[in-house]
Parts: C-alpha cells; sequence; structure tokens
C-alpha cells in the first residue's frame, strides 16, 4: 500500500519525486497508449466494421446547407441532377472497393471518369469529398472554412449538383463517405426539376438504408483513444498539482521541470483534445 | 493553485513569455480549426517553443541538467503522440 502512496506522492524513498511523474513512467505512459493504439489498428484490420463513425448526413441535407450558403450571398440555388448523384455514388463505391481517400484512384480514375461513366457531359465540373462527420452542420462549416471546397460550394460557372452520403469501411473503420458532384451541362440544358421530389424519389432507397445503418453503433475509435488521452493527462495533471504542493510545503529542493509550466501544457494540450472535430474534408 | 502561483511569481517575465506562447498557439489553433494541415503546423510550434522554452527557463534558473532536458522531451513526445493520434 505505501509503495501504492509512493507512486503519487513526493517522499524521500522515491527521491522527492511522485513515482508517476519520473522519465521512466512516463515513457511506460506512452508505451501503453502506443498499445492501445496497435490493438485499434490491429482490430481494423481482423474485425473491420467494428470500429466505425455513426452519422446523420442525409443527402437532402447536404443538398439544402450548400443551397443555403449560396443564397446566403446572393446565389441561385444549384439544380438537383440524379445523374450527377449516381457518378457522385459511383465515386464513393469506388473508394470503398479499392479502400482510397482521394479525388485520384489508385488506379488512374479522376473525379472525371465517373461523370464519363454515367454521361453527363460537361463544360466546368468540381467534386467536394468529406468523411467521419457526425452532423451535416460540421461537414458544411469544414467545406465553407477551406477556401478550395467553398469555392465549388459558391461557384457561380456551376448550375447543377448531385449528393451521394454513402456508408460503408474505409481503412477497417466504418464511415459516412459524403461526395458532391457539381457541373453545367455542355449542352446548356437543365432538368427542370423540383429538388424536394428528386431527392425523396431517387435517394429514398439509399437514404433509409443510411438511416437503417445509422442506428447501429460502432465502437468510435478516436473516443477511445481521446478517453484513454484525456484520463491519462488528467492523472498527471492532479499528481504535479500533489507532488508540487507538498514539496514547496515541505520546502524540498529538488532538481526537477517546473510543474507549473507543464500543468500549463497538459491543460493546453487537453483542452485540445477534448474540442477537436471529428471529421475529414478532401 | 497556491503553490503553482508561488512558483510563477519567482520567475514572471519567463512564465509570461510562456503564456503568451500558449494563449497565441490555442487562439490559432481555434481560428484554424477547420483546417488540419495549419492545426498541425500550430500544434508542433506550441510543442517545439514549450520545449525551447524550458531550456531558456532552466538556463535563467542556473539547474539546466540533461534530466531536466529529457523530463521536458519526454512530456513533448507524451503531448506529440496523444494529439497526432486523436486531433488527425
Amino acid at each position: 500500500m505505501k509503495r501504492l502512496w509512493l507512486m503519487f506522492l513526493p517522499h524521500e524513498k522515491n527521491n522527492h519525486r511522485a513515482g508517476i511523474l519520473k522519465p521512466g513512467f512516463l515513457i511506460l505512459f506512452i508505451a501503453i497508449y502506443l498499445l492501445n493504439q496497435s490493438i485499434l489498428k490491429t482490430l481494423t484490420t481482423l474485425k473491420p466494421g467494428v470500429l466505425g463513425y455513426s452519422s446523420e448526413i442525409t443527402a437532402k441535407k447536404v443538398f439544402d446547407f450548400t443551397n443555403t450558403e449560396r443564397n446566403k450571398i446572393g446565389l441561385p440555388s444549384y439544380h438537383y441532377n440524379s445523374v450527377l448523384s449516381e457518378s457522385a455514388a459511383q465515386k464513393a463505391q469506388d473508394m470503398f472497393k479499392n479502400d482510397y481517400w482521394a479525388h485520384n484512384s489508385p488506379t488512374g480514375k479522376t473525379p472525371w471518369d465517373f461523370f464519363n461513366n454515367v454521361e453527363y457531359k460537361y463544360s466546368v465540373a468540381g467534386e467536394n469529398l468529406a468523411k467521419d462527420f457526425y452532423d451535416t452542420d460540421s461537414m458544411m462549416k469544414a467545406w465553407m472554412n477551406s477556401p478550395t471546397h467553398k469555392a465549388n460550394i459558391v461557384n457561380t460557372k456551376y448550375q447543377e449538383i448531385g449528393v451521394a452520403v454513402v456508408n460503408g469501411v474505409l481503412g477497417g473503420v466504418n464511415t459516412t463517405l459524403v461526395v458532391q458532384h457539381f457541373g453545367t451541362p455542355l449542352n446548356g440544358i437543365i432538368k427542370d426539376t423540383t429538388p424536394e421530389e428528386i431527392a425523396f424519389n431517387n435517394s429514398a432507397a439509399v437514404e433509409s438504408k443510411v438511416l437503417a445503418v445509422n442506428s447501429q453503433h460502432f465502437i468510435n475509435p478516436v473516443n477511445i483513444s481521446k478517453f484513454i488521452g484525456i484520463g491519462m493527462f488528467l492523472l498527471i495533471i492532479v499528481v504535479l498539482f500533489m507532488d508540487s504542493y507538498i514539496t514547496l510545503k515541505n520546502n524540498t529542493h529538488r532538481l526537477t521541470g517546473s510543474s507549473a509550466s507543464h500543468i500549463g501544457f497538459l491543460v493546453i494540450i487537453l483542452l485540445f483534445m477534448i474540442f477537436s472535430q471529428q471529421g475529414h474534408i478532401f | 493553485m497556491k503553490t503553482v502561483l508561488k512558483e510563477i511569481k519567482k520567475k514572471p517575465i519567463e512564465y509570461l513569455i510562456l503564456l503568451i506562447i500558449f494563449f497565441i498557439g490555442t487562439s490559432l489553433y481555434f481560428i484554424f480549426r477547420f483546417e488540419a494541415a495549419v492545426q498541425r503546423i500550430i500544434i508542433y510550434s506550441i510543442i517545439t517553443l514549450y520545449f525551447f522554452w524550458s531550456l531558456y527557463y532552466h538556463q535563467k534558473r542556473g539547474d539546466l541538467h540533461l534530466s531536466i532536458v529529457i523530463e521536458y522531451l519526454i512530456f513533448a513526445i507524451f503531448a506529440l503522440v496523444l494529439l497526432t493520434t486523436t486531433v488527425f
């Protein structure tokens, strides 16, 4: 029992430094954390689909939010084009099938190949990608804060948009891929469609599948890492406080780093971990 | 908390420099919260500046020793490992 206290409090027996704060133990913390990461990585390989990010994003929400951003700056709404949605869905499926996260596939396919596959003849075209986001609002904010992605959303040359929200396993982890395909038809003819109808009719099957899959609960690997990391840092911060209090109270002189600076540093890192955003755009 | 403040009072200028590093770094981190590449640079910068600040601080205090350098290095590496696996 006494040995346990020596891990958390400074004493003559531990050279007036709590055991946890010594380099050896800190290295052990790092090793435990890296072991956790290895286990998570192994799990994605041995049992793909166990880990994942759940999502409430739907194609209709993405379409609506995109046009909201355009309308805010006085631009007309994009027309919803089901052919572009099909090319976007094929792109998402290709990313899952070939396990990559990029505009160009490892097999050499470019985004324009997917436009050509569905025979969408365009004068201009563009693509936005997103994954691992939980909600549409966060995803849109991420796109709008990125100059290149924002340029696609508020482009004055594009007239049509297709959206695909597809669930699958990427890199051994369940996730939701969101693909936006933008374009202007070469012949200049815009299909006269009602966005609400098109979104419901054409993506009803996809949306219902999305809803069904979203109701599953995945183990979020980032949350596991965050939980362990935050736990470790909180423990170290508390021990630093106790360690410095007892040392100063006893007026013990020792050769160690500044507890105040360590506490400040660890608190900053904690804040970064707690408030980090989930999701990636490309 | 009193013990932490007592430590800060001994070297206020040095801790003020550290506070400025943390304040600017944190502000930039949240300003660029949607740009992963920029966030990465900010995090690496904060960690690096913290390490070099420790060298400066202990040099001024007259107790810059290998064991202290190793201590700060381990804290820096720990922070780097955690952030690169949770934030990115």
